[in-house]
């Protein structure tokens, strides 16, 4: 107790991470999707190795300009689900650590208002004060109630690979 | 006894009330730090066009739509066997963005041997989380012109047939099923066809969509024209269709008693009602494909 109430303020327990990267891709023979995302929010407690992210889904990007009208209009409907957001906890997380590790995240996954629990392999390193975290998971379209109609079933793949980028810094409030 | 099992519960409640205090503090941080900036609403319609007339909709930088209109009917008491429908009129048309905003096209329909071209600008856009983006406006300013091929010599085929239109449309987006527009239009015509006729006539249009789901949606369109045509029987145009997105092709399906796809003509010129007798109902058919000369950086 007195420990935590005497260390300075620079070491913080929290980190956060403001331009995070997620990029998506969907692979089929007749269409390649993909999207990039550079302002996903992230934060990470090192005491309790919970994470939480939080995106916006108007903040991707894509090739096309009608592929992200029909991506926010036709099939994450983003008017009403505007957000996708994970939360979950680092498991076997060592915070001290300077080697590169790779851990599980477990959590909650939530994305256009269907939540999923998810296990998330992650790549982190520490360097001085900050932390870098990095993966790749694959989401299947069908567990969060997006809609293919069945004309344009060969366009869009059953199974998203999604990977991510994030650089975390010491969080103050 | 009771008591007892009363404080563990209350205990234990508050154990998990604070673990999940916990989670959720750290979304509620990020929750803090996503900027409140306006977005700007999308898709109030999917489509360029309503069906007859122009919706506020224009494509990004670079898209190119190349359309194909067509518009079926019969002909009364006709004894032809002619397949599908008496009449077909098609309108060949093609459109590119020059900026997000900005918008040219032009077309030429074969059957009434209309040529003609606009320019379109966005001027206001919707904004979400906002109190000033209330609605969002585009300009339109058409240019039309008939090519008279005229069946005696002694009748004028000088340039009388070019036509004006300017139209406000004025939209938004009430919710993600529901979208609205209004679009007073100011038309002139250099056509000395009907003599003792103002040159100069005004409409408004009033157009909306509803959808019915993630791709389809109804759409229906009625011009009403404030001051029509007093030598001829004119009739105000109506329209009801389907409209469909299947990728990169925007399908419409629609009846009306419009026949003709120029906006000066249709509007002002359109002699028949909207009814199921024949000659009277036109069946149209509208294909779009937008392509896309310009890719985004990821």
């Amino acid at each position: 107790m007195i420990f935590t109430l005497s260390s300075p303020q620079k070491n913080s327990k929290q980190f956060i991470a403001r331009q995070g990267q997620i990029s998506f891709f969907s692979y089929t023979s007749v269409e390649n999707i993909e999207a990039n995302n550079n302002q996903v929010l992230s934060i990470f407690d090192t005491e309790t190795n919970e994470i939480a992210v939080n995106m916006l889904m108007r903040a991707f990007v894509f090739k096309k300009d009608l592929m992200y009208e029909h991506f926010n209009e036709s099939y994450i409907e983003s008017d009403l689900y505007p957000k996708a957001t994970f939360e979950g906890k680092i498991l076997d997380f060592e915070k001290n650590n300077n080697q590169l590790q790779t851990k599980i995240i477990r959590g909650k996954l939530t994305i256009h208002g269907i939540s999923k629990q998810i296990d998330i392999k992650t790549n982190i390193e520490k360097s001085k004060d900050s932390y870098s975290m990095t993966g790749e998971f694959i989401v299947a379209v069908s567990d969060f109630q997006i809609k293919i109609p069945p004309i344009l079933a060969s366009n869009i793949a059953k199974t998203i690979s999604v990977k991510f980028r994030f650089q975390f810094q010491p969080y103050e409030e | 006894m009771k008591n007892n099992r009363l404080i563990i519960f209350i205990i234990c409640f508050c154990f998990f009330a604070n673990f999940k205090l916990q989670a959720q503090d750290l979304l509620k941080k990020l929750d803090a730090e996503l900027s409140d900036e306006k977005i700007e609403e999308i898709a109030t319609f999917k489509t360029t066009r309503l069906g007859l007339g122009h919706s506020i909709e224009t494509r990004k930088k670079g898209a190119l739509q190349i359309s194909l209109y067509n518009r079926y009917w019969d002909i009364p008491d006709f004894k032809g066997q002619r397949f599908l429908a008496d009449v077909v009129s098609t309108r060949y048309g093609l459109e590119y963005s020059i900026t997000d905003d900005f918008t040219f096209g032009a077309g030429y329909t074969n059957y009434d041997k209309i040529s003609d071209g606009y320019l379109k600008y966005k001027l206001l856009k919707q904004q979400q989380n906002s109190k000033t983006g209330f609605i969002s406006l585009t300009l339109l300013q058409t240019i039309s012109h008939k090519k008279i091929t005229s069946p005696t010599i002694y009748q004028p085929t000088t340039s009388d047939g070019y036509a004006f239109v300017s139209q406000l449309l004025i939209a938004r987006k009430i919710n993600q099923n529901l979208s609205l527009q209004v679009s007073p239009t100011f038309l002139h015509s250099q056509s000395n066809r009907f003599l003792n006729e103002s040159k100069n006539q005004f409409a408004i249009a009033f157009g909306g969509r509803h959808k019915i789901n993630e791709h389809t949606a109804v759409v229906s369109e009625y011009f009403y024209v404030a001051n029509p045509l007093k030598s001829i029987e004119t009739y105000n145009a109506f329209m009801i269709g389907i409209n469909w997105e299947v990728s990169d092709l925007m399908l419409q399906f629609h009846l009306t008693n419009a026949r003709n796809f120029a906006e000066d003509t249709f509007i002002t010129r359109t002699t028949n009602n909207f009814n199921f007798k024949d000659g009277n109902l036109h069946f149209g058919f509208n294909a779009t494909f937008i392509l896309h000369t310009r890719k985004n950086k990821l």
